[in-house]
């Protein structure tokens, strides 16, 4: 992969070359052509969706439209209409948790996680329990971070029936593990328990087709593979979506309004209230397109490559220590050093332009678990090199002597 | 670029990190005051003991970067044994100084090391972490 002609495609690092950009769990970079399809947008398309009887608004709607398919495509998911917009992963999963979990749920179920779960995959599902009076069980990991998947069993097992919902990240945001997601996919079904998967951390590296899975929902952001903030999307089973209540009240979803009572339209536009962020959508149309075009396969190829490689030249730092040991990881490296507190190392690697993550991620009960404070966390996209990262071990290094002069002293 | 990164970490805060003062865990103190930036997960408990007007003892413990640490440690030796009403100008003085950056320096130079936190918006917050939690405390009393 010639990362450095792909790095010309990207604006941020044309205007700032010197930036080692290691915080891609977080965001990605967007390229030129995500930049300009919302500006094309805007200057050449823009009006309501679904609204305006005119040429204009019926060119916005099938920009929209078209995105709504391309994702299907994307996915394999039969059919464009289980294709809803939201404004991302978090809002994905609220959405389900809100309207199907929420339904129901009842006094005594129970939602299954696992102890990896982003706040965002975790605190929806807490809250429909708390309301419901339900309860929110939690599958185990191990201290390197892998799922037990015989305990995720016996819980289903145990529970005979009781989980309503299973709720797993495909990837971690902390720790890189890929979960096994066709086997817990298999083994919610076997207890009749319906799974979201989230595919915030996977969804630029791993081809996901929604059919051989068989998930029942799958949610991710837009601006983790490379398009606009704001944008995310939720795919769900027909039979689950079209059961579903909206859980956003307004224009645009409606089928009949009186005073008394509203009917709603149909899936998808009954779940999309208000005007969405059409610009947003029709970037991460661009996005998917900037994908299909590198290819899935050359991302995860490439990010594998510096996964590698950074572990092997962050293990040889004496005092660092990897959080997260699975066999089976993203590009996402979380670790510690030393005594040196994540917040110190990264306004030291800031100075040296290089972005990383510290802190505890979103994931909190994860760092208890662990019984550690946070972490600092690097993670690589299809336009990092092997040099950044070279760049990171000697920074860790130089911050090593510089945090711990005194102690020399 | 380092000689930035050395105006904040200077070796007056690095020492205080490294061996903080008054660092001791008492639970049974009359006053138990949590200061926590839930945006990183840093938390110290600052425990302090009030005798009449004055603060009879004070001490902190806890999780926190190196300038959070420092920051608190050097709280907590400015607080020994001052009169209750002195406190917040002490704070206010503070949390300007690394708000604003402004230039009045305080009396103890160990408390204007923090000045340069100023510079490093995303770090403001951890010098003023246990100040303003004290402030707040005040306010509340």
């Amino acid at each position: 992969m010639h990362t450095a002609s792909l790095r010309h495609d990207f604006p941020l690092f044309r205007h700032r070359p010197e930036l080692a950009y290691l915080d891609n769990a977080s965001t990605t970079q967007k390229p030129t052509a995500v930049v300009d399809a919302e500006r094309f947008f805007y200057e050449h398309l823009n009006a309501n969706v679904h609204r305006g009887a005119y040429g204009l608004a019926e060119k916005a709607t099938a920009a929209c439209e078209a995105v709504r398919e391309k994702t299907r495509a994307f996915l394999n998911a039969p059919s464009a209409r289980q294709i809803i917009f939201t404004s991302g992963t978090t809002a994905s999963i609220n959405l389900v948790a809100q309207s199907f979990a929420a339904e129901r749920v009842k006094e005594g179920d129970a939602i299954l996680v696992t102890a990896m779960e982003h706040h965002a995959n975790l605190i929806p599902w807490q809250q429909v329990c708390l309301k419901n009076k339900a309860r929110l069980l939690v599958a185990p990991i191990s201290h390197e971070g892998v799922l037990d998947m015989t305990a995720f069993e016996k819980i289903l097992r145990s529970e005979s029936g009781k989980v309503k919902a299973v709720a797993i990240s495909h990837v971690s945001n902390v720790l890189g593990t890929v979960n096994p997601i066709s086997d817990v996919l298999a083994l919610a079904r076997k207890y009749s328990a319906v799974v979201l998967v989230d595919a915030a951390q996977s969804i630029a590296t791993h081809s996901l087709d929604v059919q051989a899975l068989d998930a029942d929902f799958l949610v991710f952001s837009g601006h983790k593979m490379f398009g606009p903030t704001g944008t995310g999307i939720l795919y769900g089973k027909e039979k689950w979506l079209d059961s579903m209540s909206p859980t956003v009240f307004g224009g645009g979803m409606i089928r009949d309004v009186a005073y008394e009572k509203t009917t709603f339209a149909s899936t998808p536009q009954k779940f999309e209230a208000g005007t969405p962020n059409m610009a947003g959508i029709v970037g991460l149309g661009a996005a998917l397109d900037w994908i299909e075009n590198i290819e899935r396969e050359n991302i995860e190829r490439h990010v594998q490559t510096l996964l590698a490689h950074a572990t092997a030249r962050l293990q040889s730092v004496p005092g660092l220590r990897i959080i997260g040991q699975a066999p089976k990881k993203s590009g996402i490296i979380s670790f510690l050093l030393g005594d040196i507190h994540p917040h110190d190392l990264a306004t030291f690697l800031d100075q040296r332009s290089i972005c990383v993550r510290a802190g505890h991620h979103c994931a909190q009960p994860l760092m208890d678990f662990l019984e550690i404070p946070g972490t600092v966390r690097a993670s690589f996209s299809i336009y990092n090199s092997k040099e950044e990262i070279d760049r990171l071990v000697a920074a860790i290094e130089d911050a090593q002597v510089f945090f711990g002069r005194l102690a020399i002293k | 670029m380092e000689d930035n990164l050395s105006l904040l970490y200077q070796d007056v805060i690095l020492e205080h990190n490294r061996a903080p003062l008054f660092y001791e865990k008492r639970p049974d103190a009359q006053c138990v005051i949590e200061a926590y930036n839930p945006l990183c997960g840093d938390k110290f408990k600052l425990y302090i003991d009030i005798d009449g007007e004055n603060i009879a003892a004070a001490t902190f413990h806890g999780y926190g970067c190196a300038v959070s640490k420092a920051s608190t440690s050097v709280l907590m030796r400015n607080i020994q044994g001052r009169a209750l009403k002195q406190l917040p100008s002490l704070m206010d003085g503070f949390l300007k100084m690394v708000e604003n950056g402004t230039e009045d320096q305080p009396a103890d130079p160990e408390m204007a090391t923090f000045l340069m936190a100023h510079r490093f918006p995303s770090r403001k917050k951890c010098a003023a972490l246990s100040w303003q939690a004290l402030k707040d405390w005040m306010t509340d009393r």
